[in-house]
């Protein structure tokens, strides 16, 4: 049985001299799952990043949510405050590469997204020629030195490995490479061609590891940047629930 | 100077492995400043006949932009579960989809039109900009 949550979101909001008469706005309801009256059951739990005194480039280098952290289409929701006191701080919240708005001290958002995740970079890499012992190949910062001069085996040994970046699953000589997060990380740099990857043909033999097809990823189309408005210490309060 | 207060409520008894509950208050001001925000437009409701394809609810060249703290509001007034809005700000910028009663809640940059788009029929919407003017 599917799991299911009752979560509720209430907003209000009052002002006695914005406008002529006092202004009360308010909206209360259970965050279900898309088209349904289940609730929503996922969440990244409420979590705190705050940010150090590197360079905005460094700060915004990973996004705070990742558009492949949860199915697309659905009814996710996001939860971010600025948990600055000082009036002037604020976090640029980006959505697509194209900014929403800011965020000042204090300042809160919630709202429904998207979730596209983009596509992973992928390619096929066969183990080909006369593999022998002592023979390597080296990816990812992950070296498989061949057992024996079976080809399969070799490829075997490569697909057995943890690939920081990449998730493998392997056939006869074949090891098909999937980058673990979306995005064109610029590994695949052609339908036959990647970057990186070193082979040592210690024995003399004429092992080859051949790119036989690859295709290049996308960036995803909803990660959500934050960029602070000073690199010295900021924080910001963030939650993502979803489907 | 108006003083409005925005709160936020999210509870949950089961959503974590613990009770949830999270209260947080917002007095919305002006950009780096303690000065409140002065400029509403009201809460407009909309019940769309039709279908509607990036239907502008917020058109940026009515605010002042970048340096603002800017807030819209949206909700999804329909009835039922599936008769979703899908919200994105110009340029096929996606946000997400609010569900019937979902709303929302952000921070506007003022830079881009923020649209609706709809898929079914009799979809009722409201919504509205909470802004800052350049009066001081």
């Amino acid at each position: 049985m599917a799991r299911t949550a009752t979560t509720t979101a209430s907003f209000s909001l009052s002002s006695s001299d914005l406008t002529s008469s006092a202004l009360n706005i308010s909206a209360s309801q259970q965050l279900k799952k898309a088209g349904s009256r289940l609730g929503l059951s996922q969440t990244t739990g409420l979590a705190i990043k705050t940010t150090s005194s590197a360079s905005a480039a460094v700060i915004t280098a990973d996004p705070l949510f990742r558009g492949d952290g949860a199915t697309a289409d659905k009814a996710n929701k996001v939860y971010l405050r600025n948990l600055s006191t000082i009036d002037s701080e604020y976090f640029t919240v980006y959505i697509d590469q194209e900014e929403m708005g800011r965020l000042y001290a204090g300042d809160f958002a919630f709202f429904p997204w998207k979730a596209a995740s983009g596509t992973k970079e992928t390619f096929i890499v066969t183990s080909a020629g006369t593999v022998a012992a002592g023979d390597s190949w080296d990816f990812d910062g992950v070296t498989t030195v061949s057992a024996d001069s079976n080809s399969d085996n070799f490829a075997a040994a490569v697909n057995a490995q943890f690939y920081p970046n990449w998730t493998t699953t392997v056939s006869t000589a074949a090891v098909t490479f999937t980058a673990r997060q979306a995005g064109a990380a610029g590994v695949v740099t052609s339908s036959t061609s990647i970057t990186g990857d070193t082979i040592t043909d210690l024995a003399g033999s004429d092992l080859t590891m051949a790119i036989t097809s690859a295709a290049a990823g996308t960036r995803s189309e909803s990660d959500i940047f934050v960029k602070p408005s000073v690199h010295t210490e900021m924080s910001i309060e963030n939650m993502l629930i979803h489907e | 100077m108006a003083t409005t207060t925005a709160t936020l409520i999210l509870s949950s008894a089961d959503v974590t492995g613990h009770n949830f509950s999270m209260t947080q208050t917002a007095t919305l001001t002006k950009a780096a400043s303690s000065t409140g925000l002065d400029e509403f437009t009201g809460i407009t409701s909309r019940k769309y006949p039709a279908a509607q394809t990036d239907t502008v609810v917020v058109a940026d060249s009515i605010y002042v932009d970048t340096t603002v703290a800017h807030k819209v509001y949206i909700r999804n007034t329909s009835t039922g579960n599936s008769d979703y809005i899908l919200v994105e700000l110009e340029g096929d910028v996606i946000i997400g989809r609010l569900y019937p009663g979902d709303w929302m809640f952000i921070p506007y940059a003022g830079t881009l039109d923020v649209q609706v788009t709809t898929i079914a029929t009799n979809v009722s919407i409201e919504y509205g900009v909470f802004s800052q003017s350049t009066v001081s």
